[in-house]
């Protein structure tokens, strides 16, 4: 896999618990909307590999949710599915009363205190884990 | 707006044996019981948790940080610090059953579950709500009549808790249509019990994702 420059998006420590470990790999966004002002500046370049601390997750959306400007993240192995949905709620602004369900696999929701690190081992493949997520008002 | 996905309750039997099938392959513990006419039944789940929800572990195993001496040497250990274990365990210990029912109302599956303790207390709603996950507690606090609800079992006839069913389609539809369009065979109960599970402190283990996947022979 040809290595691309990346552009690291450092979140600030106030914004949710959820948003840290997450970076911005995207190559195609040079202007991306976190939930925050953010600086963003170039990173030095890590090569992938297993040995990496955080893994590479890409993001699709499923029936009508909204889509993610950003959808490939560099994500903390130890990062849960929890601080995952925390993050994309808030990016992508919804309301607390709208649920956010993370799926692998297209069809399976791993439980809330999954790390993604394990996620990738499992199920990811070509260096990355293909994450699908779906909005829904889940309950009431 | 999408078509919602309904399941018939013969669809709903064969996903449940199927599910099953994979659940004795992991020794997950989830059995199909028939009612007593068989014409209808449910999958039925048993666990065991200590309540400040640490891992369920052997009672009288050493766990303040003494050496663990092997079975032969344990009469060596100071009695009292055994019974202590045991007893301080032995009050903590929740068990908690989870069944799966099909509901013809609304053409979905069901989870109905309750707790207790090991001397027969039986946990309340209160103990129930503060038990979901952090996940979903600020939607449950919103509306918790509307998420979880106590009725009768409709095959057992006593009162369990009910995870509601009414918003089953909305949460399920997108996933199977999503599905569909690229010709996956997705197991209808995995997915649904995946995604209500964890509210109520049902985890599916991993495996279980790939468990349908696995049967079939395309790779993408």
């Amino acid at each position: 896999m040809a290595e691309e420059p990346q552009s690291v998006l450092q979140l600030p420590p106030s914004s949710a618990a959820g948003g840290e470990g997450l970076t911005d790999v995207s190559p195609e966004t040079t202007t991306p909307e976190p939930p925050s002002s953010a600086a963003v500046s170039p990173g030095t370049e890590e090569p992938a590999g297993d040995t990496k601390k955080k893994i590479d997750i890409l993001l699709k959306a499923v029936g009508d949710t909204p889509i993610m400007k950003t959808k490939k993240w560099a994500v903390e192995r130890t990062r849960t599915i929890q601080g995952l949905i925390d993050f994309i709620k808030k990016f992508l602004k919804l309301v607390a009363s709208e649920q956010l369900f993370i799926y692998v696999n297209q069809s399976f929701a791993p439980s809330p205190d999954q790390e993604v690190g394990t996620l990738y081992e499992c199920f990811g493949s070509d260096g990355k884990l293909v994450l699908h997520y779906c909005k829904s008002q889940a309950w009431g | 707006m999408e078509e919602d996905e309904f399941i018939g309750e013969k669809t709903f039997q064969r996903y449940c044996a199927e599910f099953i099938k994979h659940s004795q392959q992991i020794g997950d513990s989830w059995e199909w019981r028939p009612s007593k006419d068989c014409s209808d039944g449910y999958m039925c789940k048993i666990h065991f948790q200590i309540k400040n929800g640490s891992v369920m572990s052997h009672l009288g195993a050493s766990t303040h940080g003494q050496t663990c001496l092997p079975m032969e040497e344990a009469f060596e250990l100071p009695l009292d610090d055994c019974e202590v274990i045991e007893t301080a365990a032995a009050s903590e210990v929740i068990k908690y059953e989870y069944h799966v029912l099909y509901s013809c109302s609304h053409q979905v599956p069901v989870l109905y579950f309750r707790a207790s303790f090991l001397d027969g207390r039986p946990l309340t709603l209160k103990d129930i709500w503060e038990g979901v996950h952090e996940c979903y507690k600020m939607r449950l606090l919103q509306g918790p009549w509307d998420t979880i609800t106590q009725q009768e079992h409709p095959i057992l006839g006593q009162p369990f808790f009910v995870l509601h069913p009414c918003k089953t389609n909305e949460f399920m539809t997108p996933v199977l249509k999503n599905s569909q369009k690229i010709n996956k065979n997705v197991n209808y109960i995995t997915s649904w019990l995946s995604i209500v599970g964890p509210v109520v402190g049902l985890n599916l283990p991993l495996s279980y994702a790939k468990a349908t996947s696995q049967d079939e022979r395309n790779v993408h």
